[in-house]
């Protein structure tokens, strides 16, 4: 096929990958599972927001809730769960089926919130993830209401248990990683390639035959699969689920670990959980830890105001002056040629 | 008529209200097929309006769209998109974060079944992207980002977006609003060589560039049809010239 020669980028993700399948042979496992391999787990989840936001336009605050639809449904369908609801299903089913039901809840936020944009966007996929939480911590039935579903162990793997330091790394790390390349693969698709389209001009998208109703919603769908396979893991990371796992906290911290790393490459997702990670392992150390989320805020704060697009747009600006002046000229020289006309006919 | 093939356009009666304004008043006309319409007529006298009309963007208040003998009036806009209706827009309205190639694949797949493909792009729709590029000269700009054009270039990417749909009816909202002198001559050589058995509506202030190109001119103004016929007499109709002649001053 045409094209066979690998990007800089791609190079530099892969040896980022490989550098991550070194990483537990050098830090202890404290920092194997619960930094690196929890920020992986959240950082899908944050990514699935990265993928609407930065390439659909739609910032939506129910990706806590899609991810936690997979996590209640695998915890009500696998053995040992305590309590039992259902249980008895071993993990290769009840995987695929808690995805589709995070598939499925993604589809239906995007129905629901189909006509909505910007502000309401917002307000009405907060409503949907709050509604969800109160309702799971109501049902008794098959929520196990306030108390939610422990002992959700995850699979073996290679007759090793799931919580093992480095099964959970690993597979956090593959689950991450081809998760991420399968969103850097899907925006260069038509269906993709649509998607910026309604980002940039939804009209244009419906003139050019599209039925751009339905291609929100199956973005939607994506993301809910994305966040799915996110919550999965941070289910089996946290051996349960309960309903303060799927609050209001869980739900605005996504969006913080988005903010933080930088909105504008998936990568950022992930950027921003390891920093948030960070901060809410160990500003308990250095700070009170009532005041963990003052702290936080204040983080997001000092981060939104010094570089509102967030670690990687610092990292950016960082690299600019580094490869020289040259990309700035042309750029800056540009801006006068389709301003000028513009500003003319006016 | 039984046996005659049905226009390419007719409006029945169309108006358009927002609130009070009847930015569309009554319209009724036929535009045959192949047949090339300039729509004139001053700043807000509905021109854009009947466009957005035709191609969906809102539904009308009163009357009926038919095109090639369907009625499209309660369609929307990408039903009446795969039913043949492609449109330029007065102010670009393009794809900003993606490459000029980009935006012609969207508008290439968005005629073809398989919209929601979650393959690359074939080798076809490449093809058939760089061959629209080069039908309004943008081939040298196949990778840059449409950001980056100038406005000449994105008036160009606007047609080239359109007729992507593989249109039967065309419309171009003042297709050469905005163009520099040395701009215009490119897009009037641009639209005279476009094939002849597209129906074409173009709304254009410019004279130069709407009377040489139209078969029949339809003038607006205030919402309603003022003056129909052919090009000849348009030029030298009262009617014309009183609305014109303010315009030209002001225009140009
Ligand atoms: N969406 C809308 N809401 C309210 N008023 C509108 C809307 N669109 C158009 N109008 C009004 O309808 C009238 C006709 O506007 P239109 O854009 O169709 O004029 P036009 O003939 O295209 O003028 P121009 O030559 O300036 O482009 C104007 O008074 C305009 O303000
Ligand atoms: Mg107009």
């Amino acid at each position: 096929m045409s094209g066979g020669r690998p990007s800089p980028a791609a190079l530099a993700s892969v040896a980022l990958l490989a550098a991550l399948a070194l990483l537990p042979l050098l830090i202890p496992p404290f920092w194997t599972a619960n930094i690196f391999g929890r920020a992986f787990v959240y950082g899908i989840v944050a990514m699935s927001l990265t993928f609407l936001a930065t390439y659909g336009g739609f910032v939506s605050l129910a990706q806590t809730m899609m991810g936690g639809v997979a996590g209640y449904v695998a915890a009500v369908l696998v053995p040992d769960s305590v309590p039992s609801l259902v249980g008895g299903v071993p993990y290769a089913a009840a995987i695929p089926v808690a995805l589709l039901a995070a598939t499925a809840s993604g589809l239906l936020v995007g129905a629901v919130a189909v006509r909505t944009q910007g502000i309401y966007l917002l307000m009405i996929t907060l409503a949907l993830a709050v509604g969800f939480h109160l309702f799971a911590q109501a049902n008794i039935a098959w929520f196990n209401g306030y108390e939610g579903i422990r002992n959700v162990v995850g699979p073996e793997v290679f007759g090793l248990p799931f919580r093992n330091t480095f099964v959970f790394y690993y597979a956090a790390l593959g689950s991450a990683a081809l998760l991420y390349a399968l969103v850097l693969y899907v925006v260069r698709t038509p269906f993709g390639l649509v998607l910026q389209g309604i980002r940039d001009n939804p009209r244009r998208v419906s003139a050019l035959g599209y039925d751009a109703a339905l291609h929100r919603i199956a973005a939607f769908g994506l993301a809910g699969f994305i966040a799915g396979c996110g919550g999965l893991l941070v289910t089996f990371y946290n051996i349960g689920i309960s309903p303060g796992s799927i609050g209001l906290g869980p739900t605005v911290n996504v969006l913080v670990m988005c903010v933080i790393g930088g909105l504008g490459h998936p990568i950022g997702a992930f950027v921003g959980a390891l920093v948030f990670t960070l901060f809410d392992t160990f500003a308990a150390d250095i700070y009170d830890r009532d005041r963990f989320n003052t702290l936080v805020g204040a983080v997001f704060l000092l981060i939104v105001l010094v570089s509102p697009d967030g670690v990687l747009g610092l990292a950016k600006r960082a690299v600019a002056p580094l490869r020289g002046r040259r990309r700035v000229g042309p750029a800056a020289g540009a801006a006068p040629n389709t301003g000028a006309p513009l500003a003319a006919e006016e | 008529m039984a046996g005659a093939e049905p226009a390419a356009l007719r409006l029945e009666g169309v108006g358009r209200r927002f609130g009070a304004l009847a930015a569309v008043g009554d319209v009724s006309l036929e535009v045959a097929r192949g047949e090339r319409r300039a729509v004139l007529g001053p700043n807000g006298a509905g021109k854009t309006t009947l466009f957005n009309l035709v191609c969906g963007d809102f539904p009308p208040t009163a009357g009926r769209v038919v095109l090639f003998g369907e009625d499209i009036t309660r369609l929307k806009p990408h039903h009446r998109t795969r039913r043949g209706v492609g449109r330029t827009y007065q102010n670009s309205l393009l794809f900003n974060g993606l490459s000029v190639a980009d935006n012609l694949v969207v508008a290439v797949r968005g005629a073809k079944p398989g919209r929601f493909g979650l393959r690359l792009p074939a080798a076809a729709d490449r093809a058939a992207a760089r061959r629209l590029a080069e039908a309004v000269r943008l081939s040298h700009l196949l990778g840059a980002e449409v950001s980056s054009l100038s406005h000449g270039q994105r008036r160009q990417l606007e047609v080239g977006m359109a007729l992507a749909c593989e249109p039967r009816l065309l419309m171009l909202d003042e297709p050469a609003a905005g163009l520099s002198p040395a701009e215009r001559p490119e897009l009037v050589k641009l639209l005279r060589a476009l094939p002849r058995e597209l129906t074409l509506l173009v709304i254009e202030h410019d004279m130069d560039v709407a009377l040489p190109l139209a078969d029949v001119v339809t003038v607006m103004k205030d919402g309603d049809v003022v003056v129909e016929g052919p090009p000849g007499r348009i030029e030298g109709d009262p009617v014309v010239q009183a609305i014109y002649l303010g315009h030209h001053g002001r225009a140009h």
